[in-house]
């Protein structure tokens, strides 16, 4: 399982790094940076919900 | 409850604003794309109110469909405010510019003088037993903090408010528009003339606050104009005084009627997080935001025309049962939040993670202190419509509790 940040569509919310913040991290301007893209087992569910709670529906998880 | 949302009457009035959630699910459901000939206060051609989560969505990720500029809305202002009514692609060199200074990172600098601000605003109402939290705390915590961050004098806060006040709610005859816009021509006048001299100021001798920034950050190699960092002081004023007052002032009227939920965030403080998340869907106390059609488009059946006004309503959205599972229910471990309490696309609020933190410590701080407290027995609680401030909001708690 892998997790991805479309830049174009993330503006900033900070849902994600909030709720998984062992895998995404804020940038300087407060958007979305992926750590980790492959994600491992015992964060998988933080993962899906961080991306079930971004508004902008920027992350995407590939199987 | 139901208002007649067909005439737009009861669509922006005070009784709707204390609770819009049964007018806003009827027009969810019979006119998603509500279209008001005459609402009042918005200029001719009538406006479009958008009520549906999937449509707000659409809205607010399409600005070159909603347009923010400054025709969408009339707030007293000479020129676009920076960046609120700047469009993309404009928008993201001031976004750029803006945004370290309100980042998570920034934000967790000044969570120590957060903290004790708040401690010390609790402090000063705490052995009386009763208060009023929107006069002592909502009002005086953000805007403490927003002023620091500015560099600007404490002492003239009454000024400030009075400011935005002049701006936001304007005390003339709701029906008297010509007043209405008489007030804030005035008050923006006001605004623009203090805000030239503190750059006067400024320019002479610079200070470690973000009025200096203004004038000495950079966007692609260039400095702000005197005029371009007058816009963003304007915006400022009413952000930075204004929506974190009101949400303090929702989500404690809310919890001091709502002990069970009180007691739940005081025992488990780890909760608080998701709380307020909860509780700013379940307000959202920025009932809508307004754009300008600015190329057509059909929402749910209805054809919406370039060059006509559309409200968002963000509140309607956050409460739309389509997106949100028991949308009318307060759920603080809710697994899908996706709420546009903070708006959303390109203009989602500058401040939202300062205000994320400053709601989060004032609900930490205050049930260290006071973890039990309700509404004064009597109290009937008025929200101004807009932006749902409660004013006054009076709380009473025991004594001598820790």
């Amino acid at each position: 399982m892998r997790v991805v940040v479309d830049p174009d569509k993330c503006v900033g919310h900070g849902r994600c790094y909030a709720l998984a913040p062992d895998v995404f991290e804020p940038d300087d301007d407060g958007y979305c940076m992926v750590r980790h893209y492959e994600v491992w087992p015992a964060v998988a569910e933080l993962v899906r919900r961080a991306v079930a709670n971004c508004p902008e529906e920027a992350l995407t998880i590939e199987d | 409850m139901a208002a007649e949302p067909a005439s737009g009457a009861g669509l922006f009035g005070a009784d709707l604003a204390a609770d819009p959630r049964p007018t806003f699910a009827e027009l969810r459901k019979g006119s998603p794309v509500l279209r008001l000939p005459d609402l009042q206060g918005f200029g001719d051609g009538g406006v479009v109110i958008l009520s549906r989560y999937e449509d707000v969505h659409f809205a607010l990720r399409h600005p070159e469909v909603f347009s923010s500029t400054e025709a969408a809305v009339d707030i007293g202002q000479d020129r676009p405010l920076i960046p609120l009514q700047v469009d993309p692609p404009d928008h993201a060199g001031y976004r750029r510019l803006l945004d370290p200074h309100f980042s998570p990172r920034a934000v967790n600098g000044m969570e120590g003088a957060v903290r004790e601000l708040a401690a010390e605003l609790i402090e000063g109402f705490a052995a009386r037993g009763r208060c009023d939290f929107h006069a002592e705390f909502a009002t005086p915590f953000p805007a403490t903090i927003f002023l620091r961050l500015m560099g600007l004098p404490m002492e003239e806060l009454p000024m400030f408010l009075r400011w935005r006040d002049g701006i936001i709610r304007p005390q003339v005859d709701p029906s008297d528009l010509d007043g209405a816009r008489t007030v804030r021509k005035q008050t923006g006048q006001e605004i623009y003339a203090f805000f030239d001299a503190v750059i006067d100021d400024r320019l002479a001798s610079p200070q470690d606050d973000l009025m200096t920034a203004f004038l000495t950050d950079e966007i692609e190699g260039r400095r702000l104009s005197r005029d371009e960092v007058l816009d963003m002081c304007y915006l400022f004023i009413l952000g930075g005084l204004d929506t974190v007052t009101a949400s303090l002032d929702c989500l404690i009227a809310r919890l001091a009627q709502h002990p069970e939920e009180r007691q739940r965030l005081v025992d488990d403080p780890s909760l608080i997080d998701g709380a307020v998340e909860e509780l700013l869907r379940f307000e959202t106390p920025v009932m809508g935001v307004p754009r300008l059609v600015v190329a057509d488009v059909t929402l749910d059946g209805v054809e919406v025309k370039a060059g006509e006004r559309a409200i968002l309503l963000l509140h309607s959205a956050d409460t739309d049962e389509a997106e949100f599972d028991g949308a009318d229910e307060v759920d603080f471990g809710r697994e899908r939040n996706r709420h546009f309490a903070f708006g959303g696309g390109p203009h989602r609020c500058l401040g939202s993670h300062l205000a994320r933190r400053e709601l989060k410590v004032a609900l930490e701080e205050l049930h260290r202190r006071i973890p039990e407290y309700s509404l004064a027995p009597g109290a009937e609680l008025s929200y101004s419509p807009g932006i749902r401030q409660v004013d006054p909001l009076p709380i009473v708690f025991p004594v001598g509790a820790r």
